[in-house]
């Protein structure tokens, strides 16, 4: 291995170390949190902070020990003995902290019962879902911790588990902690969303009892959120983790020595922009989606509700007929469901009073084309990641026909877009001719050869010969053309016939064509003034005398 | 993973439109925009990312050739991490390719350096560059971009002699020859007095006014050796257990004759039959005879790219080849085998007036029985079955 991607990956060992840990204490703080929220919404009678309070030392005890027990052979003496020694204590602790937040009295009463072996009381409901969430707190940890590991958090485990040939199917490290944040994120999302509910009046089927204060962010809701973050910044450590791990198995050197602050900075940008994103983006006035959504699938749970009681009426019609037969009374009383309503359209809640109609349409449709960018890539996402699927659509006629359409689309598209840029180059041509009015150059004054561009400084070379050439007697007639006249020039200056042929034929393009003249050619042009110049300068020095 | 994705999305979906509240929403969109700024970030960052060699693309036999590696970030997104494969050929590099993990920060460039040994004439690609990153939260997949290989060639071995035994018909020429039939009016070196029969051209006449007697120019003999190298790489015209060994020996031997030829500025041409990659029907052109340094630089690029080939008669290349040849050009036929054809095609080309020397090049050659025969049809026959052979040959040249 080489040993500078080895140092690396071991310096960095212990920071990633306390950063994972810290991470996930704090997901599974909102863990609790949301556990809390459930419990004191069910159950309002019951402790749920102390019970949130025994889960939270659960999972403070589990990420200290967690070293220590990894350490042990599992179901060995030692293990054993550790372990049963942590969970008694735990166990008794818990019963009595539950005792204890009921009073003094309550406590000492228990301890009475307890003394007397009162099983039935030590074992209470609230003292069971306690320890149930109490292995809870202190299983999900481990579970964090060990894929860390596994990941790379620690390099003997992680080399140690690469060594072993990787068998088909079996899922990477890194995708197994995104599925267990994801799945726990599930639940969580599930628990937050009956916390916030009004379980009471939903058991009483109430009218309106999905129905949440929109504006309303829970503390657990707010847990979840945080959970996700920090989940994502957990996951953005392991995939750190895990490349230094890959490149220490593949004897990859690391060549860059910023590499793991860089990556804690691009992590920490990446995350504050995409809240950023997020807490910008329209969550409310959705036009109706989500209450035409909720009330859709209100109906459709009415339904599925009302053909399950069907289906108990039926079992217990069938149950009770021997008993009807014999003219006894059934013993299951039964009726018939009353037969789901078609729901009432939506009421949406009234606008804001700050808000105008105006904002509420933008944020709608800022939310809509939120909505169904999200599900595209969604579904693209899934397609891609399911080759089958691609290549069954591509086989589908349907598809085809809709390619052919959208090709034809596109070519009408090209074909009126060239058209319309031609004409509006046409146009401005013509405005600009315009405008000129037929002035090739700009009016009086002195002309900067440096400041026209290439096309302008041939005109400027043309109109000088033209000027020079009239001075010396070779006017040009208005009704020439650039080619009549050179044939003209070319007779009274023979020998700079081919010059003068050049500098018409660059005249006739820059001025003609739409070709881009470079500064290379108008430079040309120049020369070729230049010799013509000198022509019209012999020409003159020759015919003075004669004049005289 | 994308089954997770899809799960959390249709419950919190389904949370959204029971619950109507934001909380929902905002997960969606916090769920959904890290996958998607990931992979937005990872494709766009990777589109700007481009890779530049610069190394000699020339190198001989043995000679360490540096090659820098730059890269360069065209962007503003940085790259959190990037893992550079360099697929090098073994002959080259041997089992380690240039490899290793950096990143990138917005406009910046990173220069690498690695060398590769120049074990074995060929031409040989450098690269593809695998350029792989990913986003930095591990969701989506690794993304992955090449760079194009671009190619070194190394030139094969050049045994340098110091002296060839290669007959020319060809007169006047640079090379000192013992025959006084080609005598070179251009090398006078001596005088003697005139005797009947002299040509009168011979008079040197200052020496006969200053010595008061008609004295006459003594030319030194001399050969132009205007040659053509016909380089056989037919497989089959090689005993199949030295094969390797006695084709690339075939080469070696092409390229030090070739530069004996061009050192003593004479002309000298090649033909092969081998598969030359460059080429467009990977038929290699026939190198017409010139002189100078840069003329061998071609043959040597020809000769280091050269591969044997299959199923390539070497004789009717010959025969299309010989009648553009001038007259007294020697033929150098370099092959592992001479049947009766080629010896037939060679007598023909010595009727035509055209010189030929066989060279039978490597091992496991039963050579006696094409001896007998190219001694037959007058061809002098050659067997080199190493290097040093090569230079035996030379010293028998040298001291005959």
């Amino acid at each position: 291995m080489n040993s500078q991607a080895r140092s690396n990956a071991l310096g960095n060992e212990r920071v990633f170390r306390i950063i994972s840990y810290i991470l996930v204490f704090l997901m599974l703080i909102c863990v609790i949190m949301a556990a809390s929220a459930l419990l004191h919404n069910v159950i309002p009678a019951w402790p749920s902070g102390i019970m949130a309070g025994v889960m939270l030392l659960v999972l403070i005890d589990r990420l200290y020990t967690y070293p220590r027990f990894k350490s042990l052979v599992l179901f060995s003496g030692e293990w054993a003995a550790t372990f049963g020694a942590q969970w008694v204590v735990l166990v008794i602790f818990v019963r009595l902290l539950l005792s204890y937040a009921n009073g003094l009295d309550a406590f000492v009463t228990d301890m009475q019962l307890f003394a007397h072996g009162d099983l039935e009381s030590f074992f209470s409901p609230e003292f069971v879902v306690t320890l149930f969430l109490a292995i809870l707190a202190w299983y999900l940890p481990g579970q964090f911790l060990e894929l860390l590991d596994e990941i790379g958090l620690d390099q003997a485990v992680a080399l140690h588990d690469a060594s072993i040939p990787v068998q088909s199917g079996v899922v990477p490290v890194q995708q197994r902690l995104v599925g267990l944040i994801f799945n726990l994120g599930i639940i969580l999302v599930l628990v937050t969303a009956l916390a916030s509910l009004n379980l009471g009046a939903i058991l009483s089927s109430s009218p309106g009892s999905f129905r949440v204060d929109p504006n309303r962010f829970s503390t657990g809701e707010a847990g979840v959120l945080l959970y996700f973050l920090f989940g994502l910044a957990l996951l953005a450590q392991g995939r750190l983790i895990s490349l230094q791990t890959r490149w220490n198995i593949q004897r990859i050197p690391i060549s860059s020595d910023n590499l793991a602050k860089r990556w804690g900075l691009y992590s920490l940008l990446f995350l504050f922009l995409l809240i950023l994103a997020v807490s910008l983006l329209p969550t409310g006035d959705s036009l109706g989606i989500f209450s035409t959504l909720g009330t859709l699938f209100g109906f459709l749970l009415s339904v599925v509700l009302f053909v399950g009681h069907l289906l108990v009426v039926i079992v217990a019609v069938l149950f009770s007929l021997p008993f009807l037969l014999f003219g006894r009374l059934p013993p299951i009383p039964f009726g018939l469901p009353p037969a789901p309503e078609l729901p009432p359209p939506p009421v949406e809640s009234p606008l804001g009073a700050g808000s105008s109609a105006a904002w509420i349409l933008i944020r709608s449709i800022l939310l809509w084309g939120s909505l169904i960018l999200i599900i595209v890539f969604s579904l693209l996402h899934f397609i891609r990641q399911h080759d089958e699927l691609l290549a069954a659509l591509r086989k589908a006629p349907i598809l085809h026909w809709l390619i052919l359409a959208w090709e034809w689309l596109r070519r009408n598209v090209g074909r009126t877009k060239e058209g319309l840029s031609r004409a509006l180059a046409d146009g401005w041509q013509s405005i600009v001719a315009r405008l000129e009015k037929r002035r090739l150059l700009p009016p009086a004054g002195w002309i900067s050869l440096r400041a026209l561009d290439p096309r302008r400084r041939i005109y400027f070379f043309y109109l000088a010969m033209l000027h020079h050439s009239d001075k010396q007697g070779l006017r040009r007639k208005p009704s020439q053309t650039p080619s009549e006249y050179a044939v003209t020039l070319e007779r009274g200056l023979p020998s700079a016939s081919e010059d003068i042929d050049s500098i018409t034929q660059a005249f006739v393009e820059a001025r003609y064509s739409r070709r881009a003249v470079n500064s290379g050619e108008a430079d040309l042009v120049k020369a070729i003034w230049g010799r013509i110049r000198r022509a019209l300068q012999n020409r003159f020095g020759t015919a003075r005398p004669g004049k005289k | 993973m994308v089954g997770t994705f899809l799960t959390l999305l249709a419950v919190l979906l389904l949370i959204a439109s029971f619950m109507r509240g934001d909380f929902a929403l905002t997960l969606i969109y916090l769920v959904v925009g890290s996958l998607a700024a990931g992979m937005w970030w990872c494709y766009r960052a990777l589109a700007q990312v481009k890779a530049k060699r610069r190394f000699n693309t020339h190198a001989f036999l043995g000679e360490k050739v540096k090659i820098h590696l730059q890269l360069e970030n065209k962007g503003w997104l940085p790259l959190p991490w990037l893992e550079l494969r360099e697929t090098l050929p073994v002959a080259l590099a041997g089992p380690r390719s240039f490899q290793t993990a950096t990143n990138l920060g917005p406009r910046a460039e990173a220069q690498f350096e690695y060398v590769i040994e120049a074990r074995k004439r060929g031409y040989y690609p450098i690269g593809p560059l695998s350029v792989s990153t990913g986003d930095i939260l591990g969701l989506s997949e690794s993304l992955q971009g090449k760079s194009p290989a671009e190619h070194l060639v190394v030139y094969p071995r050049i045994i340098p002699f110091t002296s060839l035994d290669i007959p020319s018909l060809s007169p006047q020429g640079a090379l000192r020859h013992t025959l006084p039939l080609f005598e070179d009016p251009t090398r006078v070196f001596g005088k003697r007095g005139y005797v009947y029969g002299d040509s009168l051209r011979r008079i040197d006449w200052k020496s006969s006014a200053s010595a008061g007697r008609l004295q006459v120019k003594l030319f030194e003999p001399s050969i132009a050796l205007e040659t053509f190298v016909v380089l056989n790489l037919n497989a089959e015209d090689y005993h199949y257990r030295s094969r390797i060994d006695a084709t690339e020996l075939a080469i070696v031997i092409a390229a030090s004759v070739s530069n004996w030829i061009v050192g003593k500025k004479q002309m000298v041409g090649m033909m092969v039959n081998g598969r030359d990659p460059l080429a467009a029907d990977s038929r290699p052109q026939s190198i017409p005879p010139r002189k100078g340094k840069r003329h061998m630089m071609r043959l040597l690029e020809t000769l280091a790219r050269i591969e044997t080939i299959d199923d390539s008669a070497l004789v009717p290349l010959i025969q299309q080849q010989r009648y553009q040849l001038a007259w007294g050009t020697t033929l150098i036929v370099i092959t592992g085998r001479a049947g009766d054809d080629l010896l037939d095609e060679l007598y023909q080309a010595r009727r035509w007036g055209q010189n030929s020397v066989l060279i039978l090049a490597g091992r496991d050659i039963p050579d006696q029985d094409a001896r007998q025969r190219a001694k037959f049809f007058g061809i002098p026959v050659v067997s080199i079955a190493s290097e040093r052979d090569l230079d035996i040959w030379a010293q028998k040249a040298k001291h005959p």
